[in-house]
C-alpha cells in the first residue's frame, strides 16, 4: 500500500489526494510511535547511566536520576582504557570492512553472472558453511591460528574477511541477480573487458548493497566479542566489548558505567549510519536503470 | 565514477590512518607497565573522596614473539598470568605485580584478565591448544577436574624447594582447596565463607536486638519475621526479613550441612539416599518457607544473575542478606544501609562452606622457576600485604596485622573459617553435570511453585543426579 | 541465444567458467583455509570422547546415539529452539518489511526515524540483554513498571517458566532495524518506471504492492528467509547472558546447551555430535526452501 514517493510525481492528483493525506497522517502517527516504543529502552539506557549505582535498581524505579551523577561517564571510561581499545577496534572494524566489501562483491559477481559447472553446488556449500554452532569450530581453528603464531595478534580477526564472507557473498548476490544484465551486455558490446564492467557499470548499481555491507561489517566486528575474547590475550590489545564485560563480574553487574560506555560507543556507528542512509537507502541517482 | 573514487579514496585514507595509529605488530611490544588507579570511596552525593592513588610507570622494550623460541640475551621472561577478575579487582593484582617485578628485575609479567564466565572459555580454548597462561586462576570446585587433567604442576617440590613457602602461616581452610589427593596444587587467591549481612538501622527502626553469634535458624526465623513489614498498608512487603540466596546451589550446600546432612556420599557414587535424606529434604523445606510459607525473603528477580538477582538489600528494603563477602565494600559505600555483620544460623549443626579461588601454574609453561617465584610472592606474605586493603588476606599474621580479625564486620568472615566443612564436588569430579543442575532444577522448582511437594522434588533431584552419574562412569 | 559456432561457444563457456573460478577464488581459498579444515576437525572431533584438558578417546557413534536416545535434555532444547524459530522468523520478515515500507516514504523526519529503529541492533550484543533484562526486572523493570501504570500485574518474564522464552521474544523484536535496513536498500532498488507504468494503467495502491513490490523483493525476502532460519536455529547470546537456560530449561537453547556441554561439562565430542546434528537439521530445511525458491522468488536480472 505504500509505494515510492514517486507516484505522488507521476499519478493523477485529485482522485488521490485526501487518502494520500490520510495515509500520511496515518503513517507518522504509526512511524513515530513505534519510534517511542523503541526509544524506550534507550531512555532507561542514558538514564540509568547518569544515576549513582545503587539508583539503578530502585524499587520503585526511578525515571529521572537525582542526582544526575555526570561523573559516571568519565569514571566508567577510566574503569579500563577505552581510549586505546576503541583504537584497537576501529583498526580491527576498518581492515574487516575493507576486506569483506572488496572479497564478498567479487565473489557475489560470480555467483550472480557467470555460468560455469557445479556453481548450484558450491552456493549450496557457502550456505553450510554458516550452519556449523561456532562453539565446536573454534578450538580447531584456534589451535590452527596458534600453529601459524597469529594467536595474540589482530590477524585472525581481519585476514578471513579478505576471504568473504557468506552472509555478505548472499547478500549481494541477490541484489546482483535483480539488476537486469543488459547494461552489462551493453558494455561489453562496446569492447569494455570484465574488470572494466565490474568498475564502471556495475559497482556504481550495486554502490547501495556494497555500503550496506560496509555498515553490517563494520557494525558486527565493533561489537565481537567471542573472537577477541579467545584470539587477543594481552589487555593493551582488547577491543571495546572485551572492555565493557569488565563491568560484568560473576557476582555482580555495574549497572550505571555499563551503561554510560555502552552509549559513548554505539555512538560513532549511529552517527556513521545516520550519515551514509544517503548513500545506501536514498540511492545514487544514475544514468541508466533507476529513474 | 569520480564520486565512487571519492568515497573509495575516503575510505582507505581513513583506514591507513587508523593503521598507522595503532600499529598492531606482534613481532615488538613496547611494554608500558603503568599501575595507576585512583579508587574514590564515596559516601553520599556529596562527595568525600577518599583517594587511593597508586602509580607506578615503567617503560621495557623487549623482543617477543607469539610462538614460544629461545629468547635472546637481555631479555627478560615473560610470565603471563590469567585472571577471572574485572575493573577494580584487577588493582590489587596489578600492585602486587608491579611489587614483584621490582624485586625480580628479570621477569616481566603480563595480566590477561577476563571477566566472568568467559574467562572459562577461553581458558579451556587456550589449554585445549596448549597456549594457557603460565599461571591460572581456577575456582575451587574446578581442581578436581583440571588436576586430573594434568593441567597443573605440583607445587609440593617447590614449596621445599630453593625458594620455600612456609604453609602454616595461612587461616584455617584456606589452603585446602587447593589440594588434591594429597598434594598441593594451588595456592590462595581470595576466599569467603558465608555470613549474614544486616541493616542496622531496619533493626533500630523496628527496635529489635541485633544478632549475635551462634544463633539458631529459629532465631533467624523470628527476627527475619519480625523484621517482615508493610509499612504503607497497601498490601505488598515493603520490607523483607532476610534476602536468601535463590537458585544458587553451592551456596545452599550450606543449609544442607547445617541441617545435619550431605548432598553425597563420601565414596562419591550415591546421591539417592543422600540428596533426599530426612536432613536435605528438612533443609530444602525450611529454606522454601522462608520463601513461602512465611515470606520473609523476597522472591528471586532474574534466575540467570547470582543468587537471583535481588536488589532489595542494597536498596535498604530488607533487614538481612546471607550471602559471601564479595559485595560487601559496595554496601558499606551504600548510603542506604548500615552495616553490621554476623556468622550464618546454626542448624542441627554449625557448620559454612568455603568459596574460594586460587592460582596455580600451568603445566605446560616454560618458565616454571619464574612461575612458582611468581606464585609464592602472590600468595605469601608479600602479596597478601597488598591483599589486606582490599579482602581478607590468607596468610593469617597479616590478617592480625591490619587488625582484620578485630574488627566487628572483617572479624566474622575470620572467625567462621572455623566452621568449614568440606563441599560436595570435594567427593566427585562429575559435581557440575550431576548434582549441580538437579540441584538447581530443585531450587528452581520450589522458589516458583509454592505447592511443590519438597520431598517429592528432592526425590527427583536425587534421581536425575544419580541417572547423571551413573551416565558418566 | 543464436549459437554463433559451436567451437566459439564452448570456448566463451569455457573462458566464462574461468572467470566464475577466479572471481570465487578468494572464497574458494578462505573455505580451504579457515573453514573446511574446522569443520572436518569437529566431524572427527565428534567420534571421540575428550575433555579439552587432557586425552582424547574414540568412542565411535557413541556421542550420536546418546543424542538420539539417551539426553531427554536434547529434546527439551530442540523444542525449545524450533518454537522460538518459527515464531521469531515469521515476525522478523513482516515486521522488517513493514518498517521498511513505513521508512520508504517521504516523511520529512524519516532518516531520523531510521536511525531510532536501527539504534538497537547497533548495541553489542552483550549490552543488549543485559538492558533487557534489566528492562524486564520482575520488580523493578521497565515493562512491569509500565503495565503497573495501568493496574496489570506483570508476568514474572525471566524467572517465570512459563514467559521466558516470550521475553526473549520481546527483546529480539527490538533488534527488527537490521532486516528494514536491508529491505529498504532493496525497495530503493525498483525501478520508479513500473510503479509508473501501473499508475498509468489505473492500479492502486494494493495492486501495485502485491502485483510489483513484492515480487520486486522476492530475491531480499528469500535472503532473509534463509539467514533468519539458519541464525535463529543457533540463537546463542540472549540464553547464555540472559537465562542461561533457565528456569527449568524453558530456555534452554540448542545450541546453548552445546555450548555447556564442550565448557561447562568438559564433553567436546558430544557437543560436537550435537553441532554436526543441528547441522543437518539446519541443511535440510535450508534446502528445502532453496529449492522452494525457484516456484516464488523472481529475479529481474537473472540470465537464462
Amino acid at each position: 500500500m505504500m509505494a515510492p514517493g514517486s507516484l505522488v510525481d507521476s499519478s493523477t492528483r485529485v482522485g488521490f489526494s485526501a487518502r494520500r493525506q490520510r495515509l500520511r497522517i496515518a503513517s507518522y502517527a504509526i512511524a513515530i510511535g513505534v519510534a517511542i516504543l523503541f526509544l524506550l529502552p534507550l531512555y532507561w539506557m542514558i538514564s540509568s547511566s547518569l544515576k549513582p549505582e545503587y539508583q539503578v535498581l530502585a524499587s520503585p524505579p526511578v525515571w529521572i536520576p537525582n542526582p544526575v551523577r555526570w561523573a559516571n561517564y568519565p569514571e566508567a571510561l577510566s574503569y579500563v582504557p577505552f581510549g586505546r581499545y576503541t583504537l584497537n577496534t576501529l583498526s580491527i572494524s576498518l581492515l574487516t570492512v575493507l576486506g569483506h566489501v572488496i572479497s564478498c562483491t567479487v565473489v557475489a559477481y560470480g555467483f550472480a553472472r557467470l555460468r560455469a559447472p557445479g556453481k548450484e553446488a558450491l552456493f549450496v556449500v557457502l550456505l553450510a558453511t554458516m550452519m556449523l554452532p561456532y562453539p565446536v569450530t573454534m578450538i580447531p581453528i584456534y589451535i590452527g591460528f596458534n600453529t601459524v603464531g597469529w594467536i595474540n595478534t589482530i590477524l585472525p580477526l581481519v585476514v578471513p574477511a579478505f576471504f568473504g564472507s557468506p552472509f555478505y557473498i548472499f547478500l549481494l548476490r541477490q541484489f546482483f541477480l535483480t539488476i537486469p544484465p543488459e547494461l552489462e551486455d551493453a558494455a561489453r558490446i562496446d569492447g569494455a573487458s570484465l574488470l572494466q564492467t565490474l568498475w564502471y557499470v556495475i559497482l556504481p548499481t550495486v554502490s547501495p548493497a556494497m555500503a550496506t555491507v560496509a555498515v553490517f561489517s563494520f557494525q558486527t566486528s565493533w561489537n565481537d566479542f567471542l573472537q577477541p575474547l579467545i584470539y587477543l590475550h594481552e589487555q593493551t590489545k582488547y577491543t571495546i566489548s572485551l572492555g565493557l564485560s569488565f563491568f560484568r563480574s560473576s557476582y555482580d553487574v555495574r549497572w550505571a558505567y555499563l551503561m554510560a560506555v555502552s552509549f559513548v560507543t554505539m555512538l560513532p556507528i549511529v552517527i556513521v549510519f545516520f550519515l551514509a542512509q544517503r548513500m545506501f537507502i536514498e540511492g545514487i541517482t544514475l544514468t541508466g536503470m533507476k529513474g | 565514477m569520480s564520486r565512487l573514487s571519492r568515497y573509495a579514496g575516503f575510505v582507505v585514507g581513513v583506514i591507513l590512518l587508523a593503521t598507522a595509529c595503532t600499529t598492531p605488530e606482534p613481532q615488538i611490544i613496547e611494554r608500558t607497565v603503568e599501575v595507576t588507579k585512583e579508587v574514590e570511596v564515596i559516601v553520599t552525593s556529596v562527595p568525600e573522596v577518599i583517594e587511593k592513588t597508586v602509580e607506578v610507570t615503567k617503560e621495557v622494550e623487549v623482543v617477543v614473539t607469539a610462538t614460544p623460541q629461545p629468547l635472546p640475551d637481555g631479555a627478560k621472561i615473560i610470565l603471563r598470568v590469567g585472571t577471572g577478575d574485572s575493573g577494580e579487582g584487577l588493582n590489587p593484582h596489578q600492585e602486587i605485580i608491579a611489587r614483584f617485578e621490582e624485586e625480580n628485575p628479570d621477569i616481566l609479567v603480563q595480566l590477561e584478565a577476563v571477566s566472568g564466565r568467559d574467562y572459562y572459555t577461553r581458558l579451556f580454548t587456550q589449554i585445549a591448544a596448549g597456549d594457557a597462561p603460565d599461571i591460572m586462576q581456577i575456582g575451587d570446585d574446578a581442581v578436581p577436574n583440571f588436576v586430573d587433567n594434568g593441567a597443573f604442576l605440583s607445587l609440593d617440590d617447590f614449596i621445599s624447594g630453593e625458594f620455600p613457602l612456609d604453609t602454616s602461616i595461612y587461616l584455617p581452610g584456606t589452603l585446602d582447596p587447593g589440594q588434591w589427593e594429597g598434594t598441593q596444587w594451588l595456592l590462595p587467591k581470595d576466599f569467603s565463607p558465608l555470613a549474614v549481612y544486616y541493616n542496622k538501622a531496619i533493626f533500630d527502626d523496628a527496635g529489635v536486638a541485633y544478632p549475635e553469634d551462634g544463633w539458631t535458624w529459629d532465631e533467624f526465623l523470628e527476627t527475619a519475621q519480625t523484621l517482615t513489614q508493610d509499612t504503607d498498608g497497601d498490601g505488598d512487603t515493603d520490607i523483607w526479613g532476610a534476602q536468601l540466596t535463590a537458585n544458587w546451589t553451592t551456596g545452599f550446600e550450606y543449609f544442607i550441612a547445617a541441617a545435619g546432612g550431605s548432598l553425597i556420599s563420601e565414596d562419591g557414587t550415591e546421591f539417592v539416599g543422600y540428596m533426599d535424606s530426612e536432613d536435605a529434604v528438612q533443609a530444602v523445606q525450611f529454606f522454601s518457607d522462608l520463601y513461602n510459607v512465611h515470606k520473609v525473603a523476597p522472591p528471586p528477580a532474574d534466575f540467570s544473575l547470582w543468587a537471583g538477582g535481588n536488589s532489595q538489600f542494597g536498596n535498604g528494603q530488607a533487614a538481612m542478606r546471607l550471602f559471601g563477602r564479595w559485595p560487601l565494600a559496595g554496601y558499606r559505600d551504600n548510603p542506604n544501609v548500615d552495616l553490621g555483620m554476623v556468622g550464618v544460623p546454626v542448624g542441627d549443626e554449625r557448620a559454612n562452606t568455603l568459596f574460594w579461588g586460587g592460582f596455580g601454574i600451568f603445566s605446560g609453561t616454560e618458565h616454571p622457576e619464574a612461575a612458582w617465584r611468581f606464585l609464592r610472592f602472590y600468595a605469601g606474605e608479600q602479596g597478601s600485604d597488598v591483599w589486606k586493603d582490599w579482602a581478607i588476606p590468607p596468610v593469617a599474621a597479616a590478617a592480625e596485622a591490619a587488625g582484620l580479625t578485630e574488627d566487628p564486620i572483617e572479624g566474622v568472615w575470620i572467625s567462621e573459617l572455623d566452621y568449614l566443612v568440606p563441599r560436595a564436588y570435594v567427593f566427585t569430579p562429575y559435581w557440575g553435570q550431576t548434582a549441580d543442575p538437579a540441584l538447581r532444577k530443585a531450587l528452581e522448582t520450589v522458589l516458583i511453585d509454592p505447592d511443590a511437594d519438597v520431598q517429592a522434588v528432592m526425590e527427583q533431584a536425587a534421581q536425575e543426579a544419580q541417572n547423571a552419574l551413573e551416565d558418566q562412569m | 541465444m543464436k549459437p554463433i559456432r559451436t567451437g566459439k561457444r564452448l570456448n566463451l563457456r569455457r573462458n566464462e567458467a574461468i572467470s566464475f573460478y577466479l572471481c570465487i577464488s578468494p572464497w574458494l581459498i578462505g573455505f580451504v583455509l579457515f573453514v573446511l579444515g574446522p569443520m572436518l576437525a569437529s566431524l572427527a572431533i565428534s567420534v571421540l570422547r575428550w575433555d579439552l584438558l587432557g586425552e582424547a578417546s574414540f568412542v565411535g557413534l557413541r556421542n550420536y546415539e546418546r543424542v538420539f536416545t539417551r539426553d531427554p535434555l536434547v529434546w527439551q532444547s530442540l523444542k525449545v529452539t524450533t518454537i522460538y524459530t518459527a515464531v521469531y522468523v515469521p515476525m522478523e520478515l513482516v515486521g522488517g518489511l513493514a518498517l521498511a515500507l513505513l521508512m520508504n516514504q517521504k516523511l520529512r523526519i524519516e532518516r531520523l526515524l531510521r536511525t531510532v529503529y536501527y539504534l538497537p541492533s547497533v548495541l553489542p550484543g552483550v549490552a543488549f540483554v543485559v538492558l533487557w533484562m534489566w528492562i524486564l526486572h520482575p520488580d523493578v523493570g521497565l515493562i512491569n513498571t509500565l503495565l503497573s501504570y495501568v493496574g496489570i500485574d506483570g508476568p514474572r518474564w525471566l524467572v517465570d517458566p512459563d514467559w521466558a522464552l516470550t521475553a526473549l521474544l520481546l527483546m529480539s523484536m527490538w533488534g527488527l532495524g537490521r532486516s528494514m535496513v536491508i529491505y529498504l536498500a532493496s525497495l530503493q532498488g525498483i525501478g520508479r518506471q513500473y510503479y509508473e507504468a501501473a499508475a498509468i494503467d489505473g492500479a492502486n495502491y494494493w495492486q501495485a504492492f502485491w502485483r510489483i513490490t513484492i515480487p520486486m523483493l522476492t530475491p531480499t525476502i528469500y535472503f532473509n528467509l534463509v539467514l533468519s532460519v539458519i541464525s535463529t536455529f543457533q540463537t546463542f547470546t540472549s540464553a547464555y547472558v540472559g537465562t542461561d537456560g533457565g528456569p527449568l530449561d524453558s530456555t534452554l537453547f540448542y545450541v546453548l546447551y552445546l555450548f555447556r556441554q564442550a565448557f561447562q561439562f568438559f564433553r567436546m565430542g558430544y557437543a560436537s555430535a550435537l553441532a554436526w546434528v543441528l547441522f543437518v537439521i539446519i541443511l535440510g530445511l535450508t534446502l528445502m526452501i532453496v529449492r522452494s525458491s525457484r516456484r516464488w522468488v523472481f529475479y529481474g536480472g537473472e540470465r537464462e
